[in-house]
């Protein structure tokens, strides 16, 4: 953002090729008189040299509703738009010049071309799940703040990696699920008011796992880079359920399946134990233990936290985010919100601006996940696990410690 | 072959007991046949067997040598790349060095390398890592870069001479692939060879080499390497460095002093 920054550098200031570009794009408008007051900073909006400056990569399906929530910001500046569907970057360059009524806006196959402009300031990330730590690292090499869709992770390795090169550059990364605050109030707010008593459990209760796919292959429709879709994921022939953005979860979209999703685990999973760890108070940790249950062929499991909290999935006859405490009246304490304006895009653009961490800092999400990778490692091993949070490995079980991440298809590493 | 085998994999005894785990042998081997001619569009259920096995077999150590040996026998033998993917995938988790030989055979094809990867990163035994380092120079440029990030994800220290080799690589994936394993593997010999490339690297792989050596000084520091991480750090607060980098060793740098 122009008006926090320090001295450009020589060589590597994004501030000046932001200016520069700022300078041609105005350039470009023809005739002066038809740029709106407002896009002048006038009226009580903001002028472009003090807009955040952003870019999208990934913008079918969810992609489409982040972008038009931060287009529709006064103190956001689309610049770029990235997809690997001709016809999903096109409509969305379209919008975005309908919108500033310009023709500035840059379409890109490949985000690594967006991560280099030293003219954008932030990124917004809302591609399948097999590419989110990729993305969400690279941003950060490059001093770009991201906010990331949920759910953020895929494997339990990227998570840390994730955390660590936000860190590291001090970038603002926010994760992107909006219920965590939005939908979950009944549940937080009588824990955080003390309503509870003493917090002994909560249950959620999400599926299905995720599932293998080996659909035969078809034709790739035409303006579709099937390959860089797959990108890290094994290669398999195109097939659309394998890459259908349907939100349903039932083999005939990319997030029923183990490559691209963990399963609704995962893709409800970040909702609802993101909720349930906001309500319980255990953002800030990860669980030291995974319990896996089978009475009688009924399968489900719980996560221990260190202060002995529990996250049970799928508990037999208890409801999803059902609170288990002591229920006498308990001290209280002010649940938090979000910063700025606008639900969780405002949230994140006032951080960025302000360097404050944002309500879905990268580390809560990544919380977040871990719950959901743990339980399925749990599952699909059938038995229960040993979490050690600083060595990011399994106690004693060799198996289990090979499903902390997986091998990535060239060229992409992590 | 493996009937016997996996009649073992019963933990209890008993007439019953061991009727179920005939019949699970049976399912098993009719399983494995099926895999020979499994393809893409095949019904997937229809390796459930083999699933449950893995499962089975977790406390049975000459259940799951059987297992493995008739998985890593069927790759060997000559399947569609649908099978493979799926036998490498269970070879991520029940392979041993047993299982290296026929991994490494297909390591270097453009179809299987990846897939075979697959298991040879996550089969901690070491014999998986030299099946990789022997490969590398083999392989097509394409291929190397996923062969040195899985190596760099083990924390391969034997790999070191050689990345440091493959920072001036022209193929500028390779050279990054090089720079970022480089960082992960974070010893005082990968910080040495990322100091000496970082004075001469290219434009395009400034960034990668300052990344990779923060990436580096913090593992060094982690480990108490704590006047190595500074060096390290120190050569990347110069004016001439993009912002976010120099603030990134400045934090290092602090972080540092104040560690005990």
């Amino acid at each position: 953002m122009a008006n926090q920054k320090s001295k450009p550098t020589k060589d590597h200031s994004r501030f000046h090729g932001r200016r520069t570009f700022l300078k041609a794009t105005a350039a470009s408008v023809v005739l002066p008189y038809l740029i709106p007051a407002s896009a002048m900073g006038k009226d009580g909006n903001t002028a472009p040299s003090n807009r955040i400056v952003m870019a999208g990569i990934g913008i079918g399906n969810m992609g489409r509703g982040d972008l038009g929530s931060f287009l529709g910001r006064g103190d956001v500046q689309y610049v770029a738009v990235c997809d690997v569907r001709k016809g999903a970057r096109n409509g969305a360059m379209n919008r975005v010049n309908e919108k500033y009524s310009n023709k500035d806006c840059k379409v890109y196959n490949d985000f690594r071309e967006i991560m280099v402009r030293d003219d954008i300031d932030a990124v917004h990330c809302a591609t399948p799940d097999h590419w989110h730590a990729i993305i969400v690292i690279e941003a950060c090499r490059n001093g770009k703040d991201i906010y990331c869709q949920k759910p953020e992770t895929k494997t339990l390795r990227e998570g840390k990696l994730m955390i660590g090169a936000a860190r590291r550059y001090s970038r603002v990364v926010s994760g992107g699920s909006q219920r965590v605050l939005g939908d979950y109030r009944k549940t937080v707010d009588p824990c955080w008011n003390g309503d509870k008593g003493i917090i002994k459990s909560i249950n959620v209760n999400v599926g299905p796992l995720p599932m293998d796919c080996n659909k035969k292959g078809e034709p790739i429709p035409e303006g579709f880079d099937w390959d860089r879709w797959l990108g890290p994921a094994p290669w398999a022939p195109y097939h659309p359920h394998r890459c259908s953005g349907s939100y349903s979860i039932n083999g005939e979209s990319w997030r029923s399946f183990r490559d691209y999703s963990g399963g609704g685990m995962t893709d409800w999973g970040a909702h609802h134990f993101g909720g349930a760890t906001f309500a319980i108070d255990v953002r800030e940790l990860e669980p030291e233990e995974v319990i896996f249950h089978n009475e009688n062929g009924r399968k489900f499991a719980t996560c221990r936290y260190p202060n002995g909290r529990l996250i049970h999935h799928n508990y037999p006859d208890r409801g999803n985010l059902e609170v288990e405490g002591t229920n006498e009246k308990g001290p209280s304490k002010p649940v938090p919100r979000y910063a700025g304006s606008g639900g969780i895009y405002g949230d994140f653009i006032d951080c960025v601006k302000t360097r404050r961490r944002p309500f879905r800092d990268i580390e809560y999400a990544v919380h977040t996940t871990t719950v959901c990778h743990l339980f399925l490692i749990a599952y699909e091993l059938e038995r229960s696990l040993k979490w050690d949070t600083v060595k990011q490995q399994f106690v004693n079980d060799d198996e289990a410690n090979r499903l902390v991440d997986v091998a990535r298809r060239e060229p992409w590493v992590i | 072959m493996i009937n016997k085998e996996t009649t073992k994999m019963t933990l209890a005894a008993g007439a019953a007991t061991i009727a179920i785990a005939q019949t699970d042998s049976a399912a098993l081997d009719k399983t494995l046949e099926t895999l020979k001619t499994y393809d893409w569009g095949a019904d997937r259920q229809a390796l459930k067997p083999i699933d449950q096995a893995i499962i089975a077999t977790h406390d049975d150590a000459a259940a799951r040598r059987a297992l493995e040996k008739s998985l890593v026998d069927t790759l060997a033998g000559g399947i569609s790349r649908s099978a493979q993917d799926y036998v490498c995938r269970k070879l991520r988790i029940v392979g041993t060095a047993r299982s290296v030989e026929a991994l490494a055979a297909l390591l270097a094809a453009e179809e299987t390398s990846h897939i075979t990867r697959y298991a040879l990163e996550r089969i901690p035994n070491k014999k998986a890592a030299k099946a990789m380092r022997d490969a590398l120079p083999k392989v097509s440029r394409k291929l190397k870069p996923g062969i040195i990030g899985s190596l760099g994800s083990r924390r391969d220290k034997k790999s070191i001479k050689v990345f440091s080799k493959l920072l001036g690589d022209s193929d500028i994936q390779v050279a990054k692939a090089a720079a970022q394993s480089l960082g992960l593997i974070g010893t005082s010999a990968a910080a040495k060879e990322l100091s000496k490339f970082a004075k001469k690297a290219s434009a395009n792989m400034k960034l990668p080499v300052a990344d990779a050596s923060l990436v580096c000084a913090e593992r060094l520091l982690a480990d108490g390497e704590k006047s190595e991480a500074v060096a390290l750090y120190k050569e990347f607060k110069g004016d001439d460095k993009p912002a976010h980098v120099k603030a990134a060793a400045m934090k290092g740098i602090l972080t540092a002093a104040t560690k005990k």
